[in-house]
C-alpha cells in the first residue's frame, strides 16, 4: 500500500523540499512559541474576531447543558493546541463556526426571528426569471426522475465535501486545504445567518399550502424526497426534513452553493474536468427545484455566495495550481496569484508594445472587402502596416514619415 | 463616457470586477436552459417567456467566451460582449416591467391556497404552549405590506448591480480600446479570415460592427 502511494504520489517529489510536510509534534510548546511570535494584521482580527463573536452568540444561546458546552469547546481548544492537530482543526474554523451556528439555529425563540417570507421569493423569481422554474421543472414527475434527483441532492452533497477536501488535499498544491476550508466554512457561514435574518419558504410550501401566511410552529417537509422513502419503504428523508434545523431557510439554498464551491475548487486545479464539474452544477440545480426545495433564485443566491467568496479566496489565499502536477508532493514551491502582475490592462514601461500609439478614427473597414481581397504579396507595389508593426517599432515618428508615401491613394483600413 | 468607474469597489482593478460581472451573469443566465425544459415538462409557457428563455441561453454563450478571455482579452470579443450586455440591460428592464406587471396583477396568489388553511398554523395544530401567544402567531408571518416593500427593493437592488456591472464592463473595454497593447491589426484579420466558414465570418463581422458601435462612443 505504501509502496503504491510513493510510487503514485511522490515519484515527482524534488529532492530536499519540505513544503508538503505534514506537522507531527503533539507538543503545546510548539503552538505557544509560534503564537509568541505572531503579529495579526488588521484582517486576521477582522476574521477572528468575527468568528470568535459568532462561536461565543453560539455558546450562549445553544439550549445544551452548560457542562457539555464548556467541554466542547475545551475540547476544541485541545485540538487547536497540539500542533498535529491544529493544523487541521483551526484552519478548519470557520466550518465548525457554521456548524455551530447552523445546530443552535433551529433552538432559537419564535419571538425573536423576523417574520416568514412566503411569497417574496416567488415573486422575485416570477420578475426575474419570467415564471417559476420549480413549477416548470416539477411539472411532471416520475419514478427514474426521483432517483435521478435524489443522487445529487440527497446522496452526493452530503459525501461530497470530504471527498473534496481528501482529494484536494492530495492533488492540489500545498496550504490549498486551508482555502478551501476558508471559503466553504464562510459560504456556509453567510449563508446560515442570511437564512436566520431573512427565512422564506420553500417551493413545498407553496404546493401544500399556498401562498398563506407561515408560522414557527410548522415543520417541514422532505418534499419530492418523501417519494424516495415511499419507494424504498424507509423512514430517512421524511424526519431528516421534517425536524430541520432550518425550516425556512430557503434563501441562499446551501445546497447549490457547496456544490459550486466544490466545482469551482475542483476546476482550480483540473481545469480540464471543468465540463464534468458544470454538469454536476446543473444536475444538482435540477434536481434541488424537481424535488421541490428551492426555487432558482436560491439556487443563484448560493451560487453566487460561493463564486463571490472563492474569487476572494482565490485572490487572497489560494496557492497557484499546476495542471501538469499531479500530487501535493510534486510542488517545489507555493506561489500565490499577483494581482497587479495579472492585470491585462496594466502598462509595463519595459513592453514596448505598450507604447501610445494615436487611435484614427473616421475610418471604416469592411469585412467583404477582406474576404474577397486577394492575399498581400511581395511583389506588390504598394505597402500595408499593421498596428501590431507600427506599435512595435520604438520610433514612431520615423516609421510614420517613411512610409507616408506608398499609402497615398490607398484607403486606411484601420 | 466619462464617468465610468476607474476600479471594480474603488479599489480592484477592473479585470476582477469583468470576472465577477460575468460570471454573475452567466450563473443567472442558465435559468433560460432551466426554462426551455418545459418542452419536456409540458408547462405552458407564453411568447415573451420562449424568448426570454432562449435569449438568456444565447447570452450565456457570448458571456462565457468572454469570461474565458478576461485575463487576455481582445478588443473585437469585448466589443460584442459589451454591446449584447448592453442591449441584455436594456431588455432586463424591460422584462423585468412585464413581468413586475404579471405578478402584481394577479394579486396576492391567496386565491390558490386551500380554505381551510387560512389561519396560520392550523395545518398541524397549534402545540399548546404556542397558544397562548395568541395573536402573535399570525404576527410569525410577514405582512402582505413586507412582501410587496421587499420584493420590490429586491428587484431594484438586482437591477441597480445590473448596471453597475455594465458601467465596469464598459470601463474595461474603454480601457481596452485606448490600449496601445490591444490595437486591432487589420492585416492579420484579414488573413486570419481566408478560409474560414460562413459562420465564423459572420460571427467576426457581428464583433466588428459591434467594436465600431463601441469605438464610437468609448474611444
Amino acid at each position: 500500500m505504501s509502496a503504491l502511494f510513493s510510487r503514485v504520489f511522490l515519484s515527482n517529489r524534488p529532492a530536499g523540499v519540505k513544503i508538503a510536510n505534514l506537522e507531527t509534534s503533539l507538543s503545546p510548546a510548539v503552538t505557544i512559541r509560534r503564537l509568541k511570535a505572531y503579529k495579526p494584521t488588521l484582517a486576521d482580527c477582522l476574521h477572528y474576531g468575527f468568528l470568535s463573536s459568532i462561536l461565543f452568540f453560539a455558546f450562549i444561546m445553544n439550549p445544551a447543558s452548560w457542562i457539555s458546552k464548556v467541554a466542547f469547546y475545551t475540547f476544541l481548544g485541545v485540538l487547536f493546541i497540539i500542533p498535529a492537530t491544529s493544523q487541521f482543526f483551526f484552519n478548519a474554523l470557520p466550518i465548525l463556526t457554521w456548524l455551530s451556528l447552523y445546530f443552535t439555529s433551529s433552538s432559537f425563540p419564535a419571538a425573536m426571528r423576523p417574520p416568514i417570507s412566503v411569497q417574496i421569493l416567488p415573486a422575485i423569481e416570477t420578475i426575474l426569471y419570467g415564471d417559476n422554474l420549480s413549477d416548470i421543472l416539477a411539472a411532471s414527475t416520475n419514478k427514474p426522475l426521483d432517483f435521478l434527483g435524489l443522487i445529487p441532492y440527497g446522496l452526493f452533497h452530503f459525501g461530497a465535501p470530504f471527498v473534496v477536501a481528501i482529494i484536494l488535499f492530495l492533488c492540489g498544491p500545498p496550504t490549498i486545504l486551508r482555502g478551501y476550508a476558508f471559503a466553504f466554512g464562510y459560504m456556509n457561514l453567510v449563508g446560515v445567518i442570511m437564512q436566520n435574518l431573512f427565512p422564506a419558504a420553500p417551493p413545498w410550501y407553496k404546493i401544500i399550502y399556498g401562498l398563506n401566511p407561515a408560522n414557527y410552529t410548522m415543520k417541514g417537509s422532505p418534499g419530492g424526497l418523501g417519494r424516495i422513502d415511499k419507494y424504498l419503504g424507509i423512514n430517512l428523508y421524511t424526519p431528516l426534513f421534517t425536524n430541520s434545523a432550518v425550516i425556512f431557510g430557503a434563501l441562499p439554498s446551501l445546497h447549490s452553493g457547496c456544490a459550486t464551491m466544490e466545482a469551482l475548487f475542483f476546476s482550480y486545479v483540473f481545469p480540464k474536468l471543468t465540463p464534468l464539474f458544470i454538469f454536476y452544477v446543473c444536475w444538482l440545480w435540477w434536481s434541488t427545484m424537481y424535488l421541490t426545495h428551492h426555487y432558482f433564485v436560491d439556487l443563484m443566491a448560493g451560487s453566487v455566495l460561493s463564486y463571490a467568496i472563492f474569487q476572494y479566496t482565490k485572490y487572497h489565499h489560494l496557492p497557484l495550481a499546476d495542471g501538469s502536477l499531479f500530487s501535493r508532493w510534486s510542488y517545489p514551491e507555493i506561489k500565490t496569484f499577483n494581482i497587479v502582475q495579472a492585470d491585462p490592462l496594466g502598462s509595463n514601461a519595459n513592453d514596448i508594445e505598450s507604447l501610445p500609439v494615436p487611435l484614427v478614427l473616421g475610418t471604416d473597414f469592411e469585412l467583404d472587402d477582406m474576404v474577397n481581397s486577394d492575399s498581400p504579396s511581395i511583389f506588390d507595389n504598394e505597402r500595408s502596416i499593421s498596428r501590431s508593426s507600427a506599435a512595435s517599432n520604438t520610433s514612431l515618428e520615423v516609421q510614420e514619415e517613411s512610409y507616408s508615401s506608398p499609402r497615398l491613394g490607398k484607403q486606411r483600413v484601420d | 463616457m466619462s464617468h465610468l468607474p476607474q476600479s471594480f469597489l474603488g479599489s480592484f482593478p477592473l479585470y476582477l470586477g469583468v470576472e465577477i460581472a460575468l460570471g454573475i451573469t452567466i450563473l443567472n443566465k442558465c435559468s433560460g436552459f432551466y426554462g426551455l425544459l418545459a418542452l419536456f415538462t409540458g408547462h405552458p409557457l407564453d411568447l415573451l417567456q420562449w424568448v426570454l428563455y432562449l435569449f438568456s441561453a444565447f447570452t450565456l454563450v457570448v458571456y462565457a467566451i468572454g469570461l474565458s478571455k478576461t485575463y487576455k482579452p481582445d478588443v473585437l470579443t469585448f466589443s460584442l460582449v459589451v454591446a449584447l450586455f448592453t442591449l441584455d440591460t436594456v431588455l432586463t428592464c424591460l422584462f423585468t416591467l412585464w413581468f413586475s406587471n404579471d405578478w402584481f396583477s394577479r394579486g396576492s396568489g391567496l386565491e390558490e391556497s386551500r380554505p381551510e388553511l387560512q389561519n396560520p398554523g392550523s395545518a398541524l395544530g397549534p402545540p399548546p404552549e404556542l397558544v397562548k401567544r395568541g395573536s402573535s402567531l399570525a404576527s410569525q408571518s410577514a405582512s402582505q405590506g413586507y412582501e410587496h416593500s421587499v420584493t420590490i427593493l429586491f428587484t431594484i437592488l438586482t437591477l441597480a448591480a445590473r448596471f453597475y456591472f455594465n458601467a465596469i464592463l464598459l470601463a474595461f473595454l474603454q480601457r481596452l480600446l485606448r490600449h496601445p497593447k490591444y490595437m486591432l491589426d487589420f492585416d492579420e484579420l484579414q488573413q486570419d479570415m481566408k478560409n474560414k466558414s460562413f459562420l465564423q465570418r459572420y460571427w467576426r463581422k457581428c464583433q466588428l460592427k459591434c467594436y465600431y458601435l463601441c469605438r464610437q462612443y468609448l474611444a
